[in-house]
């Protein structure tokens, strides 16, 4: 393996430029080969607490989507393989409409996000220190500060400029917390990538926009594909912040199946709970494959 | 408040991996790079509707509540702070109200004990991850990623379904010779929701610390003698220590204002903070009060975030509260 990645991929020339020094590498190699066998002997019970822990995170949704196959009409009660439930969910007016309410809002949002993303990371190690210290924290804020509060802050925002809960305000939200998770994928890749290509670029002749349309933006793709994913499911998935910004016009699903699940089980949220659940495993998988493909260019 | 942020590997990468390059401000801009100003706008997003909110709400709980109705009065008032530590009775007595106090309290234990539980989960299983060859260890970061992706709805309805009076954990119940009981709707069901939630944020920071963590160290500490209690305790627990400081606050600030549980799990009869919160801007209609509680929750938020990094400062650990 080490042999292997030291060469240079006989993919081309951009390739061979890129080819990290081994040294990079190495620590990581023994990593994973020393402690092995030595350290799962002497530590005994660690398997088994992180086994059971990992069932723990997996059994309960594991049986979310069994019941969605469920043929009755209660939710809990086992009475054979059907795909009714689907089939009523995929007609139901109500949760078509939230659908497309938050597949809307979502699309705005990612794209907004991802854009403002990117062009903060591509022109960020041009901010003074300070100017990056500060820009961080406001950007993260979103992520630590409580979701409650985030949510009636912005709804008395809102209010304050004058707009009314709605499409609108929901989709100014969405990209503004959306915009640290699409970077994180984005800087992550940036920070992997060797200036060297883009100087060299520059030295060919190539222009300022050529570079950056013609290099680093193809270069960041993985980055910026996986933040641009990453996005679309916090947006999908924010109930949290939705329901203090949206309007009865403008339910968003997890809005929508938050008001079935306070009645109790129901089976029609155990399938779109399964397709959530399929998207999130769908997002994080490809994510995954993406920055990992750049990790070992 | 967010250092150099360096949470978990695969999906989670930092967001503060800041590369520094040669050339800084002043120089030319260098190929492939941006101008200055095109980090604005998404700066200009983050201050308008992140900290204008934050200021908002921060005004909002010095002024007045309308006479009927949501919204404010511009008026000066300290009402709403008052509020929640005094109750006026009809003849204008004015007594000390624990009601709110409580609610904080309640939300302060749920928190705690959710932080205590999943770093004590989480410190084993991050271990045992790096205990594994790199591939395991890539598939096992995916396995802890996906519930931390997963819509939190979801996720808290899995535990509906599970202890609802039909459900698996009763029918388990059953099959061991226990009467079937009311699991769901009480202060535990909320726990173990909080800690189901939270759980991959401990994970995650407490393994990237700990991922490149050079074992050989340990095994010096064995051929020089220590025992395995001492390699945890005096050797492992250092490397994760920055890890675990993130863990914490990465779990207790969202648990501490958190709304999803305690309405679904806990069916209402458990109030905590968050759901004082939203009350003031549902049924309660009380805009300053509701303004005053987050901004409690707020400056509580901050000081822990403060105390914490300067922890980590003392004793030299990295810290992010970002994941």
């Amino acid at each position: 393996m080490t042999i292997l990645e030291a060469q240079p991929a006989p993919g081309g020339a951009a390739d061979a430029i890129g080819a990290e020094p081994q040294e990079g590498r190495r620590p990581r190699l023994m990593r994973g080969s020393i402690p092995h066998s030595l350290m799962l002997n002497r530590f005994p019970g660690l398997g088994t607490i992180s086994l059971v822990s990992l069932a723990f995170l997996y059994v309960p949704m594991l049986i979310v989507m069994a019941f969605s196959f469920n043929g009755g009409n209660q939710a809990l009660i086992w009475q054979g393989f059907s795909l009714r439930w689907y089939a009523r969910v995929f007609t139901d007016a109500s949760i078509i409409s939230a659908t497309k309410v938050s597949l809307q809002v979502a699309a705005i949002a990612t794209v907004a996000s991802t854009v403002l993303a990117v062009l903060y990371v591509l022109a960020m190690d041009r901010l003074s220190r300070a100017g990056s210290a500060i820009s961080t924290t406001i950007l993260a804020a979103p992520i630590v500060v409580p979701e409650v509060v985030m949510g009636v802050a912005t709804l008395a925002f809102i209010r304050l400029i004058g707009l009314a809960p709605g499409f609108v305000p929901l989709v100014l939200a969405h990209t503004s917390f959306c915009v640290p998770f699409a970077m994180m994928n984005i800087r992550a890749c940036y920070a992997g990538l060797n200036p060297a290509y883009f100087e060299s670029a520059a030295d060919l002749g190539a222009t300022h926009w050529t570079v950056i349309r013609r290099i680093m933006l193809p270069l960041l793709m993985p980055g910026i594909i996986s933040g641009a994913l990453l996005a679309f499911v916090v947006s999908m998935d924010d109930f949290m912040i939705s329901n203090f910004l949206a309007s009865a016009g403008s339910t968003t699903l997890p809005i929508y199946i938050f008001g079935l699940i306070r009645k109790g089980v129901n089976p029609s949220v155990n399938v779109v709970a399964t397709l959530l659940l399929i998207l999130a495993v769908v997002v994080t998988t490809a994510t995954t494959l993406l920055t990992r493909r750049q990790a070992k260019k | 408040m967010t250092g150099p942020v360096s949470a978990g590997g695969g999906a989670k990468r930092g967001l503060g991996r800041l590369r520094r390059r040669p050339g800084g401000r002043r120089g030319p801009v260098r190929p492939g790079q941006l101008g200055v100003a095109f980090a604005t706008p998404a700066i200009l997003v983050g201050l308008v509707f992140t900290l204008g909110p934050v200021i908002v709400i921060a005004v909002f709980s010095f002024l007045s509540q309308p006479e009927t109705g949501g919204g404010v009065v511009y008026q000066f008032s300290a009402e709403a702070y008052r509020h929640f530590l005094f109750q006026e009775d009809f003849v204008g007595n004015t007594n000390l109200d624990l009601r709110y106090l409580r609610s904080f309290g309640l939300s302060a234990f749920q928190a705690l004990a959710t932080t205590a539980v999943c770093i004590g989960l989480a410190f084993p299983i991050a271990l045992w991850m790096t205990t594994k060859t790199s591939r395991v260890q890539n598939l096992l970061v995916l396995v802890v990623t996906i519930p931390f992706w997963t819509n939190l709805l979801v996720r808290t309805y899995a535990w509906i379904l599970l202890l609802s009076d039909r459900g698996a954990a009763n029918a388990v119940l059953e099959a061991v010779g226990l009467a079937p009981r009311q699991l769901l709707y009480n202060s535990g069901a909320t726990l173990v929701g909080l800690i189901y939630t939270f759980l991959p944020f401990a994970i995650l920071p407490i393994y990237s610390a700990l991922a490149g963590f050079d074992f050989s160290l340990a095994e010096a500490a064995y051929d020089l003698g220590a025992r395995k209690s001492g390699v945890i305790r005096r050797v492992i627990w250092p490397a994760a220590a920055g890890g675990v400081m993130s863990a914490v606050a990465l779990c207790f600030v969202p648990a501490f204002g958190a709304f999803v549980q305690p309405v679904l799990l806990g069916g209402g009869k458990v109030l905590m903070v968050g759901n004082l919160i939203a009350a003031q801007y549902g049924e309660a209609r009380n805009w300053p009060f509701g303004a005053a509680l987050s901004v409690i929750i707020l400056v509580l938020t901050l000081l822990g975030a403060f105390a914490l990094l300067r922890l980590a400062k003392r004793s030299s650990q990295k810290v992010s509260l970002a994941i």
